[in-house]
């Protein structure tokens, strides 16, 4: 017997004897949403259950505190109005500080992407400032701005604008020749090759980087808050730490956590209407 | 005559004279092919016709008058995908009529007929990113035919499709264009597609660019692809046409490295 007929026998009892496959199980988005929401809700109880019994049992309560203690402290804090008096200086300044780093990230990117020259010159120099670590500036901007507003607004907007300036940068720099010369010819001046084609192309980078960027706003506030202010959601962090009361730390992260969750949910919203034509098209999962 | 490039000097900085007395007439309503090896200054010759480059010397005449600026009188379509990504395919193809500041209900008007004429009427509220590559070619077919332009310079339009739809677009191409009544400056290193598409082929090598041999496929305008590739002829062209482009490109080559030895 050849080897090829060997094969030709063996094959359809090799077939046979497989088990058969079992039809994959397809669960609904929603079902499946609602089991993971579950989930998501059974693991975050289990841990604070397991923080409220460790508390004070195995690890000292002074640096832990406890979930009880904490919800106190934040019920406490809704009451006087500590929460809401120091939640809108904090997100004053990021709006601010996001505003102010935005649109000097954007021009800067504009003009050093659309002007070959400019930004050869300029582009490097923006970069060195980059690696800089943005804290090193935080005793100079003191120093000039105060312990106020403005302190916290230009420390967050230096965060902002490069994330900025680089998405805006590269967006005007990706636009193709070939679509500026095809519209051109189709009767567009430059005026309107900057509005039309060059400008919104841009935008649809700095939507992109709009996700990022704005939560860094709030980084750079909560963290010039920390490092030196009166007020704000990162003054009472740090504050708290200072006096051992880890219950209005906890408290003031709870507080950030929810600014941070409504800003990106909605950027989210925003973001995804202005960048519908990009997803258009791509199946979702 | 519509296009006349007429004695034409062009080049780059530092380069070799491309264009050194240059000449290239294209009639009403004929389609043109310049084919050539990639690289041997093709492009050159459609940008100078788009007013895009200018030349150093000549003319570059165009609708019997000399061409200052950019020729607005053109459609233009690259190999490139030049749709706007943001704009649907309606918008993408109505935004040469808004530049020129037509009426919106004209607009209507000729995007109803063009896209029609491509076959893209399902597609119109699609964005680009929606789109096969096929349906893009046809958006941007229909972009640069809307405004009724005199001439349509095409670069290699159909380059990066596959074999089957360029067939298609082919014909498509070709059936437009016997409706519109437009020239057209078509650019390409495909061989079968030149014999396909031109009413004359000009074969392009060397260094200065020149003509080396003018041909006229006899197939005539209202030619079915299907058809002509079935030709005796067809085939006699096309290997006539393969041996001319290995002259071209081996002339364009060693005229390169003598100017890179000097």
């Amino acid at each position: 017997m050849t080897d090829a007929s060997m094969s030709t026998d063996h094959a359809p009892a090799a077939r046979v004897a497989r088990v058969p496959r079992k039809a994959p199980v397809r669960i609904s988005p929603t079902r499946r949403r609602l089991e993971n929401l579950v989930l998501q809700v059974v693991l975050i109880g289990a841990f604070l259950l397991l923080w409220e019994y460790a508390s004070d049992r195995w690890v000292p309560k002074l640096m832990v505190s406890k979930p009880s203690d904490i919800w106190t402290q934040i019920v406490r804090w809704l009451g006087d109005g500590t929460f809401a008096r120091n939640l809108w200086v904090t997100i004053q300044a990021t709006a601010l500080g996001f505003l102010l780093g935005a649109s000097a990230g954007m021009l800067l990117g504009f003009v050093t992407g659309a002007w070959r020259r400019v930004g050869e010159v300029l582009q490097p120099i923006v970069t060195a400032f980059y690696t800089l670590p943005r804290l090193a500036l935080a005793p100079l901007f003191l120093m000039w701005f105060g312990l106020g507003m403005e302190f916290r607004v230009m420390f967050s907007a230096t965060i902002v604008f490069f994330l900025v300036y680089y998405n805006t940068y590269f967006g005007v720099r990706e636009v193709s020749s070939e679509l500026i010369s095809a519209v051109r010819i189709m009767g567009a001046n430059q005026l309107q090759v900057a509005l039309r084609v060059i400008i919104p192309s841009a935008l649809v980078w700095v939507a992109a980087g709009l996700k990022i960027s704005v939560p860094y706003a709030l980084v750079g506030v909560v963290v010039a808050e920390m490092l030196a202010s009166d007020e704000g959601m990162g003054y009472l962090l740090a504050r708290g730490a200072s006096q051992f009361s880890a219950a209005q730390s906890f408290a003031a992260i709870a507080g950030l956590l929810v600014v941070a969750l409504i800003v990106d949910w909605l950027i989210t919203r925003v973001t995804d209407r202005a960048l519908r034509w990009k997803t258009a098209g791509v199946p979702q999962n | 005559m519509l296009l006349d490039i007429h004695d034409v000097h062009f080049g780059y900085q530092n380069e070799v004279e491309l264009l050194q007395g240059f000449d290239l007439q294209v009639e009403r309503g004929e389609f043109v092919a310049l084919l050539g090896p990639s690289g041997c200054g093709k492009s050159t010759l459609m940008n100078l016709a788009a007013g895009l480059l200018h030349p150093l010397r000549g003319d570059v005449d165009f609708d019997g008058a000399p061409l200052r600026g950019l020729n607005r009188e053109v459609g233009y379509m690259t190999q490139g995908d030049t749709l706007l990504p943001w704009a649907s395919v309606a918008k993408n193809i109505t935004l040469p009529l808004e530049l020129r500041k037509v009426s919106r209900a004209e607009r209507e008007e000729r995007l109803d007929r063009v896209i029609r004429l491509v076959n893209l009427a399902d597609a119109k509220e699609k964005f680009p990113s929606e789109l096969s590559g096929g349906m893009k070619r046809r958006a941007l077919l229909a972009r640069s035919i809307v405004y009724d332009p005199q001439m349509l310079l095409m670069d290699e339009p159909f380059g990066a499709l596959d074999a089957q739809l360029r067939e298609v677009m082919h014909q498509e191409l070709l059936s437009t264009v016997a409706r519109t009544g437009q020239s057209v400056l078509f650019i390409t290193h495909d061989i079968s597609e030149s014999i396909l598409l031109a009413d004359r082929i000009l074969v392009l090598g060397g260094l200065p660019l020149r003509v080396m041999e003018e041909i006229r496929p006899p197939y005539g305008k209202n030619r079915v692809l299907a058809q002509v590739r079935n030709e005796e002829s067809y085939f006699e062209l096309e290997r006539h046409l393969r041996e001319l482009m290995r002259e071209a490109d081996a002339e364009t080559k060693a005229a390169k490295a003598r100017t890179l030895a000097h």
